[in-house]
């Protein structure tokens, strides 16, 4: 008990320091400390709070629009919500965000929390605590360096998802097989959401579980929606796409089919809390989490943010940014920790659509293997009228900007850390 | 005209593996040389390996892997038979690991290899660290120093480097018999097995190592070895690459260099 109040109130006063002094340490500081003291600390607060629900988030990409989606949905049906902060999303940023919102006795006056958890760190929550919605959107290869392999991960998920009880509920992508095979024998209750139109016939490059999670035989798709995702069966053990439950919405606030799977996923959950929202009426004015999909003004021009982390989010952000007639993009390659340190994955993104952008700027700390990925993939003619490589973020926007049309959008495709500089960029006065 | 065998392209294609082939690909036809890439995918015919002038294979997760290898046995014995005839090959990372004679898995299991290399690879065990990060390796082969002569002349291309850079991320860890040659000597990162300094091998035009990233666009030197030996193997005669500017490769190249604190690495 001592050691459980020492460590509330330790991280609580981490938490008032760093957000006085604007240390911009809070989202993951305070739970650090917390859980260096009190390994348990999780399931100690938690326990005191038997009212608050917790949703748990995970996937590879979607996380936190998703979360956000389900706290729009969950606050229009009038209740009391948290969340973590994006990017703090491995244990200590979970602490953090549970101590910001308790009270200095450890009360969280909140009716649910909404937790996204980062790929590895899901295993290792549901081992402190089992959530009362385990939401579980997709997996991609990303980061292989950090994370492993996905066949690594989905084990883990496995043995996480085996470990809830009945009184838990599962929100899982039908149209990723892993997602079905995961939550296959957990004896928590499994409801599913997918798309009801696929655009796709082929599959993309980056695919990864075109093999049966359950037999290893090659899967039968009969239509995608992007990368692995579709409609799925095997012919040689007979399993196949569990059927959704949610599978369209009256409204989609983001573009592309990877936020529509987010805003099934986000309804799907808000129904299975028992709330009965008017989506369309909750969703109309819902704003993007940073970069993904935001929109911010620059010089009286539109610079529209496009979160490209992994294989599977580039290859949307493209095919969404490729439906203007003759795109102006940047580009911004890092490899620092947060984006991975091995930038492979760029080939295995499906570039050919380029050869039909007005403009290409690249930018970030590996801006040549991005530019080498170009020029091997559109033609010698268009790679030397169209690309530019600007290894300073600030001059390659603003080459950008000024190639770019007036009226028309700059998409802006950065990695995560290349994110957060370009929004400190064209937010701040560095640019201006 | 060549024809380029692209092994298990489904399967064994984890690290942006196929840029190797678009880079083979693009050139060949930057210089005029046809080019046929033959997917050669899970059930494929024996026949459609033996024309191969050039073959490549990439890595995979261990689900894959397994799936691959059943497939492959089937075909060894042509596969064994070009390697050891010549047939120049690039094998990365888990297609490296199967040229050898036996994988040793985390938990213990034994994969059989394909034997066709005096090399074994042994996972220490879940507890010990997968070997992960940029790699740079010296190359001190002369076959890969093919430009340098030109290229004082020409101010297009810079072909210094005597460095092959790439990433890797392996839990295996090789060892080679006493009779073979690694690919390069181990100046960043970690190599064969992250003790004797060994990266990758080579055996007569065939190639087996750890760097992705992936490894031929920004080692153009090493594509363009490739492409040579399979001309000169087909045509048997001595074969001259046309020049291409390569300024860009070298920039991702050095850029990698420099990230470890490695300068102008020369011959």
């Amino acid at each position: 008990m001592m050691r459980f109040l020492l460590s509330l109130f330790l991280g609580k006063f981490i938490y008032i320091l760093s957000n006085w002094f604007h240390l911009g340490t809070g989202s993951t500081w305070p739970g650090h400390v917390s859980l260096m003291i009190n390994l348990s600390f999780i399931p100690f607060i938690l326990s005191k709070n038997p009212n608050l629900s917790i949703i748990v988030i995970a996937g590879t990409n979607g996380k936190t629009t998703t979360a956000k989606l389900i706290q729009t949905l969950l606050e229009k049906g009038g209740k009391n919500v948290f969340r973590n902060k994006e990017g703090a999303n491995l244990l200590n940023g979970i602490v953090s965000a549970l101590l910001r919102y308790s009270t200095i006795q450890g009360r969280i006056n909140y009716d649910y929390a909404i937790l996204e958890v980062d790929e590895n760190t899901l295993p290792l929550f549901v081992d402190e605590w089992k959530p009362n919605t385990l939401v579980l959107l997709n997996l991609f290869r990303d980061q292989l360096d950090r994370y492993g392999e996905t066949d690594t991960i989905a084990q883990k998920w496995k043995s996480a998802c085996g470990l809830l009880n009945p009184s838990s509920t599962i929100i899982a992508n039908a149209d990723d097989p892993q997602m079905a095979w995961v939550s296959d024998h957990s004896k928590a209750k499994k409801l599913f959401f997918g798309l009801s139109s696929f655009p796709k016939q082929v599959a993309h490059h980056a695919a990864d579980s075109l093999y049966c999670p359950y037999c290893s035989s090659k899967l039968s798709f009969s239509s995608f929606s992007f990368s692995h995702l579709g409609k799925w069966h095997c012919r040689s053990c007979g399993k196949k796409r569990p059927e959704p439950t949610v599978s369209h919405s009256p409204i989609y606030p983001l573009e592309g089919a990877y936020n529509a799977y987010n805003t099934h996923a986000a309804i799907l959950t808000s129904q299975s809390c028992g709330l009965l929202v008017d989506a369309k009426k909750a969703l109309l004015l819902f704003h993007p989490a940073f970069g993904r999909q935001e929109v911010i003004v620059v010089k009286e021009k539109k610079v529209q943010l496009f979160l490209s982390k992994n294989p599977t989010s580039f290859n949307e952000s493209l095919s969404t940014a490729m439906q203007a007639p003759l795109p102006t993009l940047c580009m911004v390659l890092n490899d620092q920790i947060p984006d991975g340190r091995d930038v492979s994955w760029i080939w295995d993104v499906d570039m050919e659509s380029l050869d039909h952008a007005r403009t290409i700027v690249i930018s970030g700390n590996r801006a040549y293997d991005l530019a080498l990925r170009l020029k091997y993939e559109i033609t010698p003619k268009a790679f030397a009228q169209k690309v530019f490589v600007e290894l300073d973020l600030s001059n390659a926007l603003l080459k950008a900007l000024s190639l770019l049309p007036d009226q028309e959008t700059l998409f802006v495709l950065p990695t995560y850390s290349a994110m957060l500089e370009v929004r400190k960029i064209v937010t701040g006065r560095k640019i201006l | 005209m060549l024809t380029i065998g692209w092994l298990y392209p489904q399967l064994m294609n984890t690290y942006g593996d196929r840029g190797n082939i678009m880079i083979l690909q693009r050139r060949c036809e930057w210089r005029g040389i046809g080019v046929e890439i033959k997917n050669l995918d899970l059930g494929f015919k024996i026949d459609d390996l033996r024309v191969c002038d050039l073959l490549f294979m990439g890595g995979a997760q261990d689900r894959q892997q397994k799936i691959v290898s059943e497939d492959l046995f089937k075909k060894a014995d042509v596969l064994t038979r070009m390697i050891k005839d010549g047939t120049p090959g690039l094998y990365i990372c888990g297609a490296y690991q199967f040229l050898g004679k036996y994988y040793k898995e985390a938990n213990g299991t034994i994969i059989k290899g394909l034997g066709i290399l005096d090399l074994y690879t042994e996972n220490p065990g879940t507890n010990k660290p997968r070997l992960i990060g940029n790699v740079i390796i010296e190359i001190q082969d002369l076959r890969f120093k093919m430009y340098e002569e030109k290229n004082h002349k020409s101010s297009i291309v810079n072909r210094k480097s005597s460095a092959l850079v790439g990433f890797e991320n392996h839990g295996g860890r090789t060892y080679l018999g006493k009779g073979l040659k690694p690919l390069g000597k181990v100046l960043h990162g970690f190599g064969n097995n992250g003790k004797d300094k060994t990266e990758g091998v080579m055996y007569k035009n065939s190639f087996g190592t750890y760097l992705h990233g992936p490894i031929l666009p920004k080692n153009p030197n090493f594509a363009d070895l490739l492409i040579k030996c399979a001309l000169e193997k087909k045509y048997k005669k001595s074969i001259e690459l046309s020049l291409l500017d390569d300024s860009l490769e070298y920039r991702a190249h050095q850029a990698v260099l420099k990230k470890q604190n490695y300068h102008a690495w020369r011959f």
